[in-house]
Formats: structure tokens, sequence, C-alpha cells
């Protein structure tokens, strides 16, 4: 142990370096204008969508109804009791974000992530009215004025704006869209509502107008280990070291192709420097690769010195040039040296085969989705009831969950000790063969006392199987449900 | 003297001030937990009907803790309208005055049990147990059927002093009983003013269907059927239920 | 002049300066608002504590004055406030109109449920299954006093020889053999008789006096077969049903001492709604009967 006396002690905390992200145009830039528009758009035009399901249902295509206990997606509609069909939908998308990354790397945090897609709505906001990098940076470095206030003021109002557009669609999702819109405006809304249109205006104002790139490097979880997904051959955004290497002046005969010209920090929304590295940061949005291809393109070098490459490449390149002098000439060969980039891979098979597997299974369990449904609660107690003439009673309640909008009625059938006789409270009408009809109610339950005896002198064990069927008016059994019928036993 | 607030290499080096350092962490721990023990005689509400559990309840005690029944029922009806819909009168601390350890779980795979006693019959219990599923098919309990094997109960006497040891007002003459305690109450038939005087209300019964020998099942039965059955509490005042 | 912090040659990045046999510690520093909402988190269970019930000390309650025992009523409050206008309904309506009504019929059976669990399970048992020695079950198609609803609710509300409502129902049965009535070899041929009305009876009492003895004591009671009658309260006798047990012994005990059960009077005690549900319930658990 050394005992130097104390050292200057280390900071252990330290203050946020503001990133100025620069404009960029591009391809990348292009895509992710186009990726943009389609999130949002889908996220704020998706509840006015209407869908006629007819009387007393909701007409709202896309509607989590909390008071009826209902989702309603287009033509679907679950109940809480098949929340199992979210979870499948939860598991295909946790799938296909490991899938997407295996082939692409970071995609999602690049392009869909409503953290990239909101900051970057945000940063465009903010670049319109205080100017792109070199103004922003000005402004922020002087004194206050009038103009900084105004400016920093139509910023914030701005974002505050879209936040609140946020939050109001937020709450959309949950109520009827035209009403809820409505009461927002009027103040007529309900506290709950008002409650989470606030939340969702203050965290949509709060991640993307102030916090940022800290949510992908201090809080998000997946950056730390989506780092599994990934392997050499998966494309991430790379420098391609082996061409850029050593940087220097462009006119250097020595230098290899970067100028070090820090296009590629200046536009990065995380503010890290792309030569380093892999690294944590880095949401592998792409949009150094349209800066520095800019770059190349005005010294009339080849783009792609920052690509979306794989490691497996940078490193094939990387030996191929070893031997050559840097600069220009060391391109064709490194490029040559590339693999095209393999699809079918152990491990991008693995997830595409899960995610099918998964999707397969949730398809099978729609389609045999039964619309009614039917429980046999068994009465606890008493556990039997004797009769005056001997014999043995057991009471049971029938629920029937209808899922569907038709009212079908289906007969009652009860399969079960001989001689059994069935009778069932409130007297349901008889179908044409006498047996009881249970009426259903339209997306609701209905409930139905049955009791079944048993006449004396059978010898019954003390519990026997009771079968009880519903048929519908072509005689099928629709469902059928077990329980057991008990008596005291031999 | 306070310059290890500033830099942490100064304890780091000073295996006396770490150690005092450390005790005091530990004990600002060991104190949240202790204090309140010292003000617990003020949760316990001052209604009446407490009384210790019999000897065939202490045993069916013992079973509930042994087959692990706290690891799927509670024991703790919350202060809740929903809780008192479904359970009944939210519980108390005095309920669990007489508890060696407490049995409020954490977890209600199953329902809670506070108030399970009277619920349902004994037959119910006893078929329930042998057999969840014959009367609740979507139960997921598993089966207790080898509980009708006879109640090992011969150190009775000694588990009555083991409780009074930790605080259970259990009397000589309950303790010189306990035995004969335990057979009246698996027996109906049995005199029982005795038995009654030292155990208010203790309900007797052949709780397992099975009167030539008494069981674990009788024990356990006898247990349930207690739980949460000791309070009248048409006669509970609310300013019996303050806590102080 | 403590030497500077030093930097780690691989990774460039500092060093928290500690060493441990030649081992460094890389220093990665927090965000500052990190620490600044760590701090936030503290300050709001600061504040919690001096808020709410926190200290165990007598009287610390908090400022808000909060406790969840002290919340509970204002929520049963609230519920009550809710469902008064159905009670007022179900109070002012006859059962029957109640089991007619489907709004109110739901209601008035899950209120019954409860009011039965909290009231009458005791002795009637869950369900209303019965108990053993003289508590009759509800759910079977045997009535002492009758089943339909105006019957159930009278039952419920006077009770049953239970010397606080005038109006109770029951006479009181003869205690035959404590009081001298008949003498023991009269119980036992009595005793065989009615077991053979219920056709519970091993083997026909071959030549017996006991239907002569049935006619001249019991059926003034009981009916001439044993049919009962509920006027009286007198049980059937010839039916699988027993209330205090069917076996000689019990049936010997029952003429010799006599049988009485009693029920308390709930109309003293219970909301006239309530009593309306506990009539709905008790007529819906089985055996009730038309009016």
């Amino acid at each position: 142990m050394s005992l130097v006396q104390p050292i200057a002690p280390p900071a252990l905390y330290a203050d946020r370096l503001k990133v100025y992200p620069k404009a960029v145009t591009g391809r990348v830039r292009q895509l992710k204008w186009a990726v943009l528009m389609l999130c949002l758009g889908l996220y704020y035009l998706i509840p006015w969508l209407r869908w006629d399901r007819g009387a007393g249902v909701p007409d709202q295509a896309v509607l989590v109804d909390m008071r009826n206990a209902r989702l309603f997606f287009f033509w679907i509609e679950i109940w809480p009791q098949e929340v199992y069909y979210l979870t499948g939908l939860l598991i295909m998308g946790a799938l296909a974000l490991f899938f997407a990354s295996a082939l692409f790397g970071r995609v999602w945090c690049g392009f869909a992530c409503p953290q990239t897609v909101w900051t970057d709505l945000f940063l465009w906001v903010e670049r319109r009215i205080q100017g792109d990098r070199n103004e922003r940076m000005r402004l922020d470095a002087a004194p206050w004025s009038g103009r900084k206030l105004r400016r920093k003021a139509l910023t914030h109002a701005a974002w505050l704006l879209i936040a609140a557009a946020t939050g109001g669609a937020w709450v959309m999702y949950f109520n009827d869209a035209p009403t809820v819109a409505r009461e927002l405006l009027t103040g007529q809304a309900g506290a709950g509502v008002y409650g989470f249109f606030a939340l969702f205006t203050g965290t949509t104002y709060l991640l993307a107008g102030i916090a940022r790139e800290q949510v992908c490097t201090y809080m998000c979880p997946w950056p730390r280990f989506q780092a599994a997904m990934l392997d050499e051959e998966s494309l991430v955004v790379a420098y391609r070291t082996w061409r850029g290497e050593p940087r220097g002046k462009a006119k250097s005969s020595v230098a290899g192709d970067c100028v070090d010209c820090l296009a590629c920090v200046h536009v990065c929304p995380t503010g890290v420097d792309i030569r380093d590295g892999q690294q944590m940061e880095c949401i592998g949005c792409g949009l150094c690769v349209d800066a520095c291809d800019d770059i190349m393109r005005r010294l009339g070098r080849p783009q792609g010195l920052v690509a979306f490459e794989s490691i497996n490449n940078l490193g094939a390149s990387a030996a191929a040039v070893v031997t050559m002098r840097a600069g220009a000439s060391r391109v064709p060969a490194g490029m040559a040296a590339r693999t095209p980039l393999r699809l079918m891979r152990p491990r991008s098979l693995l997830y595409a085969g899960a995610l099918c597997a998964v999707a397969l299974v949730m398809a099978g369990a729609w389609t045999m989705r039964a619309t009614v449904t039917l429980a046999a609660l068994r009465d606890r107690a008493p556990l039997f009831v004797r009769l005056s003439d001997g014999a043995l009673r057991n009471a049971y309640t029938l629920k029937l969950a209808n899922r569907g909008h038709g009212t079908p009625s289906l007969a009652l059938a009860v399969d079960g000790p001989a001689g059994l006789r069935v009778t069932v409270a409130d007297a349901p009408p008889p179908d044409a063969a006498g047996r009881p009809l249970l009426a259903t109610r339209p997306d609701g339950i209905t409930q139905w006392r049955v009791f079944v005896t048993v006449p004396a002198g059978l010898g019954l064990a003390a519990s026997s199987p009771v079968t009880f069927r519903l048929l519908d008016a072509a005689g099928h059994v629709a469902v059928h449900e077990t329980s057991v019928f008990l008596g005291p036993g031999a | 003297m306070f310059r290890f607030l500033r830099d942490h290499g100064i304890i780091e080096r000073n295996v006396l001030l770490m150690g005092v350092l450390t005790l005091i962490t530990i004990s600002i721990g060991g104190l949240v937990q202790i204090i309140p023990l010292f003000a617990m005689e003020t949760t316990i509400e001052r209604v009446g009907g407490i009384r210790p559990y019999t000897p065939l309840e202490l045993m069916g005690r013992e079973i509930y803790v042994r087959e692990g029944c706290y690891l799927c029922h509670s024991q703790m009806i919350r202060p809740f309208r929903d809780e008192l819909e479904r359970y009944g009168h939210y519980s108390l601390a005095a309920e669990s005055l007489y508890d060696h350890p407490f049995q409020w779980g954490s977890k209600r795979t199953g329902p809670d049990l506070a108030r399970v006693g009277g619920r349902y019959s004994d037959d119910w219990h006893a078929a329930h147990l042998r057999s969840p599923r014959a009367l609740v098919p979507e139960s997921v309990m598993p089966p207790y059927s080898f509980l009708d094997r006879p109640l090992d109960a011969h150190d009775i006497a000694q588990r009555l002093v083991a409780q009074r040891r930790v605080g259970v007002p259990y009397t000589d003459e309950m303790v010189g009983n306990a035995v004969a305690d335990l057979a009246t109450q698996a027996g109906p038939d049995a005199d029982a003013v005795a038995f009654q005087q030292r155990y208010a209300r203790a309900r007797q019964g052949v709780f397992d269907g099975n009167p030539r020998v008494v069981t674990e099942m009788d024990a356990l039965v006898a247990y349930l059927q207690m739980l949460g059955t000791l309070v009248d509490f048409r006669d509970v005042t609310p300013e019996q239920l303050r806590q102080q | 002049m403590p030497p500077k912090t030093a930097k780690d040659a691989v990774s460039g990045q500092d060093t928290t300066g500690h060493e441990w046999d030649g081992l460094t510690e890389l220093n990665t520093p927090l965000p500052r608002w990190w620490l600044y909402v760590f701090y936030c988190c503290i300050a709001f269970a600061l504040l919690w504590m001096v808020l709410y019930p926190a200290l165990p000390i007598r009287g610390a309650t908090g400022l808000l004055g909060w406790t969840a025992r002290g919340a509970f009523p204002v929520e049963m409050e609230h519920a009550n406030a809710a469902q008064a206008p159905m009670l007022a309904r179900l109070r002012a309506a006859t059962p029957e109109a109640i089991a007619a009504d489907p709004a109110l019929r739901g209601y008035a059976l899950a209120g019954g449920r409860a009011a039965f669990a909290a009231n009458c399970s005791g002795c009637h048992g869950a369900g209303g299954q019965g108990a053993a020695g003289g508590f009759p079950s509800l759910a079977d198609d045997d009535w002492l006093w009758g089943g339909s609803h105006a019957a159930i609710h009278t039952t419920i509300g006077h009770g049953v020889r239970n010397g606080e409502d005038a109006a109770a129902r029951g006479v009181a049965m003869p205690r035959f053999l404590a009081d001298g009535l008949l003498t023991r070899p009269q119980v036992e041929e009595l005793a065989d008789h009615v077991l053979a009305l219920a056709g519970n009876a091993t083997e026909t009492p071959a030549g017996g006096r006991g239907a002569e003895l049935f006619a001249e004591n019991c059926t003034a009671c009981h009916g001439a077969r044993g049919e009962g009658n509920r006027e009286l309260g007198a049980p059937r006798l010839d039916d699988a049903i027993w209330l205090y047990g069917g076996d000689r012994a019990a049936v010997l005990r029952s003429i010799g001492e006599g049988r009485g059960g009693v029920m308390p009077a709930w109309g003293a005690r219970l909301d006239p709604a309530v009593i309306n549900m506990l009539t709905v319930y008790v007529h819906a658990l089985g055996g009730g009967e038309a009016e």
C-alpha cells in the first residue's frame, strides 16, 4: 500500500457538458426524418381513428377502456383475463428488438426510440429558433439580454406546446379522443386525466428538452446489455481506422483520409467522438456518417470513412492494408477485403425462429379463442344437501362470459351420476328438448345458479365427476366444464 | 479533526476510526429496528376475548408453521374496504398478542386466513385439506392427507411452558391439565366445564370426523376454526380500537 | 505538495488516487444532478416523516394526522353513502318484490350473503348448511316454519322461542318422560314408531302400541302420519331429515326430554333492509318455496 500523503481528492461528480448538435443533411438524416414523421404521425393520429362496433360500444379504433376493463384494437377486443395476448405482443416486441440489434446494431436507439424521436424534434425546434450549433453556443455564452431571453422563452414555450400535445395524445388512448380533447381544453376533464396529462407533458419536456442524451447514458438500461445481442457481424456505426489514420492535413502526403475536421463530433447528439471506437454512449443514429460523407465529397475522396460496418470487416480491411502506405491508395484494397453482410447467422436465425414461434403460438391462440367461456364454481358450503326424500343435491354457480357481441342462448346439458336432475334458479325457458336455455349478455357475463339432484340409494362415491356442457342451436357443444358432485360417500 | 469527512482515505488508514464509524453506522440500523419495540405496548388494542391458544389449537398452530402455510396464506387483514368485504374486520394487534412467532405472512397465493374461523364447516376443512381439488377444482394447494395420522402431543405441557417463557400467560393449572384439555377439545362428549373456564369459548368437536383418535388434522382444523373468532366485534367500541 | 491524481495509462481516464498493491481504481464521475436527485429523495423522506406517522413515539402521528385506521372509517362512510339509495329501496320493498326485480335481487343476494356470514352462519353454518344439534339447514327443502319469502321474513324478524319478542314463533314440546307423561317402555315403543314413519327403522315394530301412542300424544302437532305442522314449528317426522339426529338414542331423547330450539329476533338488531336482503338470500339458498 502506498503511503504517499493525501492526493488532491478527485472530483467524484461531474457537471454536464452541454451538447450542441450541428445540423446535417444526407441519406441517414433523411431516413431519420422519415421514421420520425411516421412514428409521431402514428402516435398523434391513431387515437382519432374510428372503428364502428355497433351501438353501446366505443367507436375508437385503439382504446384502453379502463373503466369497463376492455382493450380495443380495431377488430380485436380483449378482456383483462386475456392479458397474455399483451404479454405475447411484448415478448414479440423484445424478440424483434433482439433480432434487429443482431443484424443492424442499435437501430432502435438511433431511429425509433421515443427518446431519440422526441429529442430530434426538440432539437429541430431549438435550431429553428436559436440557430445552429455555433449560434447556440454563442447565445449560451452571451450575457442575458432581451434578445436572449426572447429566444430562450420562445424555445421553451414551443417545447411545452409539443410536450402538451404528447401528454394530450397519451390520455386519448385511454378515453374517447374527441371528448377528452374537448374536456381538456375546457377544463372539464377529471383529476386523473389532468394528472396523466401533466405527467406525460412534464416528462416529455424534461427528457427530450433538458435531459436528452443523459437518458441514454445514465438512465436507460438497454445500452448496458444490448451488447449481448450484437456480434462481430452486426452492423454498427464505425470509423474506418485503417483508412483515416493517421489523421492529418488534407494536403499531407503521409496522412490518412481523416482531416480531423471534427464534423462527426459536432453533429453527434450524444457528443461522442466516433473515432474513439465502439462506446456505450453511441446510440447508432449514423448522423456522423452523413457529416463525414459530406466532407469527403468536398475533398473529392471516396465516401464511407465513417459508415455502418461490421467489426469483422473493419478487421479484414485493416489486415489487408497493413503493409500499405497511408492515404488514398489504401481504399480500394481495404474495401475489396470486406465480405457482404451475412444475414443468415445462427444468432439471427435463432432470434427469427423464436419470433416466428411466438407469433405462431399467438396466432393459434387467437384463432382458437373461444368467444363464450364457462366457469363452474361449486358451492363451498354446504358441500351437499340432503333433501326430505333422501336425495342429494349440490349447487353450482355457472358463469358464462360472452366476449362477442351476439346474444346466443345456450342449452345446458349435465353429465354425471345416473338419474340426476338439473334445476336452474330463475327457471330459464327450456329448448325443444326440454333443456334449460341459458341466455348470454353481449360483451358481458351472466351468472346462473344450478342445482344438481341425485336420487337416494345409488351408493355414490364421496366425489363423482360432473360435466356441464353448453350446446348451441345446432346441438354442438360450444363449451364445457368439469366439476365434481359430492356426497357423504358410501 | 473532521478532515476524514472530506477525505475517506483517512478512515481507510485508521483502524480505530473506521471501527468507531462502523459501529455508529450499524447502531443506526439497529436502533431503527429496536426502538419501536419499546413502543409496542401502545399498539395493542384493549379488546376482550383474547386468550392463549388451547393445547389442541397450539398443536395445530405448530403444524401450520411446520407445513409452511404462511408461505401462501397471510393472516393480516388490512384496514381497507375491499379487505373488509372479503375477509372481515381488519386484524388487530391484540389478536396476535400470543403469537410466537406471528403468522402475518406477506404473500397471498391462497386467501388470507386471519378470519377463516367458522367460515366453513369442520368437514369442509378436513376434506379440503385431504384433497383440495376435490372441493375446489381450480385450487393449486397441495394435498395434506397425511395429516390423518395420530397427533404426537406427548410434550404439550412443555410446549405450554415454553410459550409461557416468552410471555404467554399460561397458568400452572393450564399446564397441568394440558394433556387432558387436548383430549377434551377433540372429543365432544367429555365434560368440559373446567376446560371452558380455562379457555373461554373454545370450540369443541370431532374436527376430522374420526372420534377414535386425535389426529394432526384435528389439531390443524381446531386452530383454523379459532382464527379470528376470539374478538366479538359487536361488543367492540371505536375507542377500544384506537392505538395509543 | 500532494501529487496530482494519476491518469490510467490504458484508458486515459482519471483514477481515484487509491492504490492497493499496485491496483488503482478508475474514477467515473457521476453526473452532479444525479447527486441532487438523491438529496431530493432524502428531503422527500424527511418531509414524509414530518407529515405522516413515522416515529414510534406516543402522539407522533404526523402533521397531517393521517392513520390507516383513521382513513378506513372515512372510506366506509363513502361506501355507505353510495349504498344508501339502494338500501332505501330495499327497505321499502317486500322480499317478494325484491326477488322479482333483477337489479334489487342481485344487490340483495350480495348484501344478504355478507349479512348472513356476519350474523347467521354462527349457528346455521356457512351457506346455511346447518349444524348438528338443532341448527336447521336452510338449503334443503324442509322448513320448520315455512319457506316462502313471507314466512322466512317473519322467522328472521321475530325469531323462535326467544322470550324477547312477543311475536316470536314456537311452542314448547312436552317432556314426555321427564314430566312423567309416558313411561320408559312407552317412549321406546313410540320411538320405534317414529323411526318407522321415516322409514329409518331396521325392522317394523311388531304389534307394539306405538301407533296408538303416537295418535294420542303426537298427532296434534306432528300430524297423523308425522307430516309436521308449520304453524307450530313441529317438524316433519316422515322424511329423511332429522334436526336432532335420526338414530334411536337421539329420538328417545327428543321424546323423553323435549326439544325447543331458540333463535334470536333479528328485527330489533338489524336494519329492515338487511332483513329483506337476508330473506331473499336464504330463499335463494336452494329451498325457497312459492308464496
